[in-house]
C-alpha cells in the first residue's frame, strides 16, 4: 500500500492532458463506455442497482474473493469513529460501512460507564441511498446482525447530489462504491462539503485505475473476461457487471479525483492505493 | 413496535432536525396524517414507506391544497 499527499496548490500541476470540466462532462453522459444523455443515466444506474440489490453481497464476495470486506474495514479504520457521532453513509444501501462504524463504536464500550451509554444512544448513523431496494435489502440485514432496533441506525432514500441534510450537521461522510455511479461527481462533492461540520472527514473507497504492467493486464482480463461471465452465472445477469466494469474505467484517475475533491473546499486531500490501484481510499478534511 | 397508522411516528424529533428540504434546503414538518414530510417552503410532501423517508427529489409530490398531493412531481417544476 502506498500513501500519496496531494497538497490543494499541487493541483494544477497534478492536472493531465485534459481540463477537469471535459472529464466532469464525459462522466455525466458516459454510461459505462456507452453515451447517454444526462437525464438518463440516474435512470439506467438505478435499474442496475434495482437488479442486483439482491444478489449485490454475494456477488461482492465473489469477484472480490471476499477482499471487499478488508477494505471496508480499512476504509472504517480512516475514520475513527467516535460514540455520539452524526455519520453519514451515501450509496450504503446495504448497510456494510454502517455497521461497521456502529459495531466499531459499539465495541469500544467501556463497562457501567452511564456518559458513554448516554453518548451511544446519540450515535446516529445515516444510510443514504437512491435506490429502495438496495434499502430494504440493508434494513433486512441490519435486522439479522442484531442492529435493527437501536435506532442507531437512519435509513433514509435520498440522492447523492441533492442531500437531504443539514448543513454542518456531520461528523463524518463516507461513500464506498457509490461515487461512480453519479452523474455529477462534483455535486455529490459540494454536497459532502456543505453538509460535514467544521473538522468533519470526507472519506471515498472506491474501484481506481492499475497502472503497473503485467498486473493491469491480468487486471483488464479478469474484469472484462471473468466478471461479467460471474454475474451471468451467479446473478442471471451480464449486462449489469459490465456496466460495472466499464465504469470503473471511465471514473477519472485518483490523482485528477483528488483534485476535484481539493477543488470542492477539503483540505489535507490525499489518497491510498490498496491492491496496486484496484481500489484507493481518498479522503480530505473540511476545515 | 407498533404498525400501521403509527409507521409514522417512527421518524423521531432529532431525525426531523437533521433532515432537511432536499431542494430547499428549508425544515421539514412531519404530517402524521398522511404520513409524510412537508416541505412548506416549496409546498411538497414526500412519503415515508415502511419507516424510510423518501427524499429523492422525484419522490415528491406537490400540494395543491391542505395535505392533498397532485400529480405532479416536484422536480419538474423546480429550478436548480
Amino acid at each position: 500500500m502506498s500513501v500519496r499527499m496531494i497538497a490543494r496548490r499541487l493541483g494544477s500541476k497534478l492536472l493531465p492532458r485534459f481540463a477537469p470540466a471535459a472529464t466532469l462532462h464525459s462522466h455525466a453522459t458516459s454510461f459505462g463506455f456507452k453515451e447517454v444523455n444526462e437525464e438518463e443515466k440516474s435512470q439506467l444506474v438505478g435499474n442496475v442497482f434495482t437488479k442486483v440489490a439482491s444478489n449485490y453481497d454475494i456477488m461482492n464476495d465473489l469477484m472480490s474473493g471476499g477482499l471487499h470486506r478488508l477494505w471496508k474495514d480499512r476504509l472504517v479504520s480512516k475514520l475513527t469513529p467516535f460514540p455520539g457521532m452524526k455519520h453519514l453513509d451515501v450509496a450504503g444501501g446495504t448497510g456494510d460501512v454502517a455497521f461497521r462504524i456502529l459495531e466499531t463504536i459499539n465495541s469500544g464500550r467501556a463497562m457501567d460507564d452511564t456518559l458513554e451509554d448516554n453518548l451511544q444512544e446519540e450515535t446516529q448513523i445515516y444510510v443514504c441511498d437512491i435506490n429502495p431496494n438496495m434499502l430494504n435489502v440493508g434494513k433486512k440485514r441490519a435486522q439479522e446482525r442484531g442492529l435493527g432496533n437501536l435506532g442507531s441506525l437512519v435509513w433514509v432514500e435520498g440522492d447523492a447530489e441533492k442531500l437531504t441534510f443539514n448543513d454542518d450537521s456531520m461528523d463524518g461522510y463516507t461513500i464506498a462504491f457509490g461515487i461512480r455511479n453519479v452523474t455529477h461527481i462534483e455535486k455529490v462533492l459540494a454536497e459532502a462539503y456543505r453538509v460535514l461540520k467544521r473538522g468533519g472527514r470526507f472519506l471515498c473507497l472506491e474501484l481506481s485505475h492499475v497502472d503497473t504492467p503485467i498486473f493491469k493486464q491480468l487486471y483488464d482480463y479478469y474484469s472484462f473476461s471473468v466478471i461479467p461471465v460471474v454475474g451471468e452465472l451467479v446473478a442471471g445477469d451480464r449486462d449489469s457487471y459490465q456496466y460495472l466494469v466499464e465504469s470503473v474505467r471511465r471514473f477519472p484517475r485518483q490523482e485528477v479525483f483528488a483534485s476535484m475533491i481539493a477543488d470542492a473546499g477539503f483540505q489535507q486531500v490525499e489518497y491510498e492505493n490498496l491492491v496496486g490501484g484496484v481500489v484507493a481510499i481518498h479522503s480530505g478534511l473540511k476545515i | 413496535m407498533v404498525r400501521g397508522s403509527r409507521v409514522g411516528v417512527e421518524i423521531s424529533k432529532s431525525l426531523t432536525q437533521i433532515l432537511v428540504c432536499p431542494l430547499s434546503k428549508q425544515p421539514l414538518r412531519l404530517c402524521e396524517k398522511s404520513n409524510s414530510l412537508i416541505s412548506d417552503t416549496i409546498g411538497v410532501s414526500f412519503p415515508i414507506v415502511e419507516g424510510i423517508p423518501c427524499l429523492v427529489p422525484r419522490d415528491g409530490e406537490i400540494i395543491e391544497t391542505e395535505d392533498t398531493p397532485s400529480d405532479r412531481k416536484a422536480d419538474e417544476t423546480t429550478q436548480e
